[in-house]
């Protein structure tokens, strides 16, 4: 296994080119935090983007941060908080800014402020053939244009390598608070209607945990809400959210995506943690394929999906929506299949 | 060669005679949207289901004629301005909400559906629809998912992308695809995420799956006013810097303000240089904090007065008078040009200097209204063209505004969209690999340019590396663009 570690976009634009040339096939790694995430793809070289991992442009004033896509999450956390702000994509610290959003990883934070993905407003990618291609812009809001910066955000690194971005950022809030109460899902889907604005509402077995963030005395007010409902067990302020990872103790870890009444029908075993309003559920696993297998034929049932965020297990067998279109896609930004050859989702249905 | 007699018995079989139009009235009518292009059209067909738009998409493909989808018309860049032998195909009779599902925060509805019809639908169920461009009661939530369309309150909750889950859209070849899901991730591409904001170039929206947002505790909506401009977007900088991202920041100069109040009365101060419309919600506490923020900024740069809405009332009053500017400059002169660049919003007070200067220059009357939260400008350029030289004027002052703002770093458009009018414009923002990469795009999803063809992308742009494109896209240059059609 070659390993390439470029320093610079051209940098980026010649191995590309040179793999293209000489039939080599590529996996584009960031922090490693969420390799998994994809199906397995056998490659000849690694190319890494951690040296591509400078700040081009912050101005707090704007809410927006170009960084390149190297950058590690904790790094850029760093810097924006000196600017009162946040990307918040809750990450691990050694993870990277295009490694987060190549993944498609999703914030326990997404009822509050919606899904990673809508805050990526500019891209600059190297495409499978070694062009390198700007969309978007850096306002919060464009029309300007086809955006292949949202297309590549999930893709996996199978288009297109990420090699800047800018980022729609948010302040950070002047309180934080968790409240811990005992309950099921059922508690959890009550606490999201009854209390206004929290950012998370993480059902586990046995505990549901109301996330509060905002202005001291509007997360006061959320409290009262939340306790007109049910007393709280603990309150925990200031702490990191969620308190804890146990799905994370399983070797395997699944992400489910259902419409968010359908959360029940995403949970198996007793490692687990679902985001209710939100319809995403993260899922310890032993790592046996009958666990798996019957999580995905549950969650299929329900128009969902249940991919494997850490461990083997890869995307499952869902079929993508026109299909014609993907393939087209895969042809037109790598031609020659370079990156990651068999890592995207099932194209065609057998 | 298109057959257009051909396309229209087969429609009018599939259809009935009723929802498809050939006569000169309805072709002419049908020739543009709310921007000032003109163009041309065969046919016009009024779809009444997913099926009949599969149809219309066969019969035009069997026949050779392009598809130009088109919602309530309200376009301001000629995005859904026919060309040529096009058929145009109406979804104003789809308007059903098919589904609302408070437990799931999603509704199912038809394409055809007002914007401000959504919103009234959710109320009941405690939710919102949250882009509220300033042509809500009219434009259609197909037209809005067409130019990811914006509005006031898009600068806490995000533009019509970030509320929109899925779509059912037709494709170039008549097949139907779910695109998004009622979950929160969906195996593949994000295409649902590239289909919003296509401008109709992709395929037809047949329903939406869009977003239920909860309705606020609590609102407070405020107005400001201020001597200079620069203080004016001061507070608006002010805001941001304490922390607040309010749900609306709008402001309007003097010439929109006095144009504004003869319309709506809504109580603004015309002699101020700018207003500034500030809208918190939240929780009370919440909505409590931010206000007095908002009014610190305020106070901080000088503001000459501070109201706030008592009521529903006095709140939809003084929105009333912004979200009807466009329609109100109809007393400054009969036409207007107008632009929608966004710009970096620590540039505003620099770029609207420019804006003016480059208006004086070409004497013509500008008037300003905009998004100053996103930095999203609205420069109305009110003219009467029946005034020899008029237009020549309106046009170059245009191009200098387009550039004023690209090179303050800005895009092209904030909710507009690019259509036909500053397609010629895509290259100031992009390389000419970034346009081909767009067109790579374009083409695969519609690998012939059936949809909606020369819009978007400037003539040229091509899928380089795609060879599956190319003959088949030269055919598009051979339309020709209506000539003089341009404002």
């Amino acid at each position: 296994m070659d390993l390439i570690h470029p320093s610079s976009k051209a940098d980026v634009v010649e191995a590309v080119r040179d793999a293209n040339a000489t039939a080599r096939r590529l996996l584009v790694i960031g922090g490693r935090r969420h390799l998994d995430k994809g199906n397995p793809s056998e490659v000849d070289a690694e190319l890494w983007t951690t040296q591509l991992d400078r700040l081009v442009s912050y101005e707090p004033a704007e809410m927006i941060a170009v960084v390149e896509a190297g950058m590690r999450v904790g790094e850029l956390d760093r810097i924006l908080a000196d600017g009162g702000q946040e990307w918040p994509s809750d990450a691990p610290a050694d993870s990277t800014v295009g490694g987060v959003i190549a993944s498609g990883a999703s914030t326990p934070r997404r009822l509050k402020v919606g899904a990673l993905r809508d805050t990526v407003l500019e891209a600059e990618v190297v495409t499978g053939d070694g062009r390198l291609v700007r969309s978007g812009a850096r306002t919060v809001k464009n029309v300007t244009g086809y955006d292949l910066h949202k297309l590549v955000a999930g893709s996996l690194g199978t288009l297109a390598v990420i090699v800047q971005v800018a980022l729609k950022l948010r302040p950070l809030p002047h309180a934080r608070r968790t409240l811990r109460f005992e309950g099921d899902l059922e508690l959890a889907d009550e606490l999201v209607g009854a209390v206004h604005g929290s950012v998370a509402v993480l059902a586990t077995p046995g505990a549901v945990d109301v996330r509060l963030e905002g202005w001291p005395e509007e997360v006061e007010e959320q409290t009262a809400m939340a306790r007109r409902v049910q007393r709280p067990v603990a309150t925990v302020d200031d702490a990191p959210f969620p308190i804890e990872r146990r799905w994370d103790e399983r070797p395997v870890v699944a992400e489910a995506a259902v419409a968010p009444s359908q959360l029940n029908s995403a949970i198996v075993g007793d490692r687990w943690g679902a985001l209710a309003g939100v319809g995403i559920a993260w899922l310890g696993l032993d790592g046996g394929e009958r666990e798996l297998d019957q999580l995905r034929s549950r969650v299929r049932a329900v128009g969902g999906i249940a991919p494997i965020v850490r461990g083997a297990g890869g995307l499952g067998d869902s079929p993508v929506a026109a299909p014609d279109v993907h393939r087209r896609l895969k042809a037109a930004f790598d031609p020659n299949g370079v990156l990651a050859p068999g890592r995207e989702w099932k194209t065609s249905e057998g | 060669m298109a057959d257009v007699e051909g396309a229209r018995r087969a429609l009018e079989d599939a259809l009935g005679p009723a929802e498809v139009l050939s006569d000169p009235l309805a072709l002419r009518l049908y020739a543009r949207d709310a921007s000032m292009v003109e163009g041309g059209c065969a046919l016009v067909a009024f779809p009444r289901s997913r099926d009949d738009i599969v149809t219309c998409i066969r019969v035009a493909a069997e026949h050779g004629l392009p598809v130009v989808p088109r919602g309530s018309g309200t376009g301001l860049v000629g995005g859904s301005t026919p060309i040529g032998d096009a058929l145009v195909l109406v979804t104003t009779k789809m308007t059903r909400v098919l589904e609302i599902r408070p437990e799931d925060r999603l509704a199912w509805v038809e394409p055809g559906v007002p914007n401000l019809d959504l919103a009234n639908a959710f109320r009941p169920h405690g939710f919102t629809f949250a882009p509220d461009p300033s042509s809500q009661p009219t434009s259609s939530i197909g037209g809005n998912v067409s130019t990811n369309a914006g509005g006031p309150h898009c600068l806490a909750y995000g533009v019509t992308s970030n509320h929109v889950l899925a779509l059912d859209v037709v494709l170039a070849n008549g097949s139907v695809a779910r695109l998004g899901s009622e979950s929160p991730e969906t195996p593949g591409y994000d295409l649902r995420a590239v289909m919003v904001g296509s401008e109709g170039t992709l395929g037809v929206v047949a329903a939406v799956c869009v977003r239920l947002t909860p309705l606020p505790a609590a609102v407070r909506t405020m107005l400001f006013d201020f001597e200079t401009v620069e203080d004016c977007a001061a507070t608006v900088s002010g805001i941001i810097a304490a922390g607040v991202v309010p749900a609306a920041v709008e402001m309007m100069d003097r010439g929109i303000v006095v144009a504004a109040e003869g319309f709506a009365h809504a109580g603004y101060p015309t002699d101020a240089a700018a207003i500034l419309i500030v809208e918190v919600d939240g929780t009370g506490a919440a909505v409590q904090a931010q206000a007095v923020a908002v009014e610190a900024a305020a106070r901080s740069n000088r503001t000459r007065s501070i109201r706030v809405a008592v009521d529903d009332d006095e709140r939809a009053l003084i929105w009333k008078g912004r979200k009807n500017a466009f329609g109100a400059v109809a007393t400054i002169a009969p036409h207007y040009h107008l632009h929608d660049c966004v710009v970096p919003r620590t540039k505003l007070v620099d770029v609207l200097t420019g804006v003016y200067e480059i208006a004086g220059r070409h004497e013509l009357v500008v008037t300003n209204v905009f998004h100053a939260g996103d930095g999203n400008l609205h420069p109305l350029l009110s003219f009467d063209r029946s005034v020899p030289g008029t237009l020549e004027r309106v046009l170059r002052a245009s191009e200098e505004i387009v550039r004023l703002c690209v090179e303050a770093g800005g895009a092209l458009s904030g909710e507009h969209g690019i259509g036909l009018e500053k397609r010629d414009f895509m290259p100031l923002v992009f390389s000419a690999e970034d346009l081909a990469a767009q067109a790579c795009v374009r083409s695969a999803f519609d690998p012939e340019g059936r949809m909606n063809p020369q819009k978007v992308l400037p003539d040229g742009a091509r899928c380089g590396d795609f060879a599956m494109t190319r003959g088949s896209d030269a055919a598009l240059v051979a339309a020709d663009l209506p000539e003089g059609s341009w404002i």
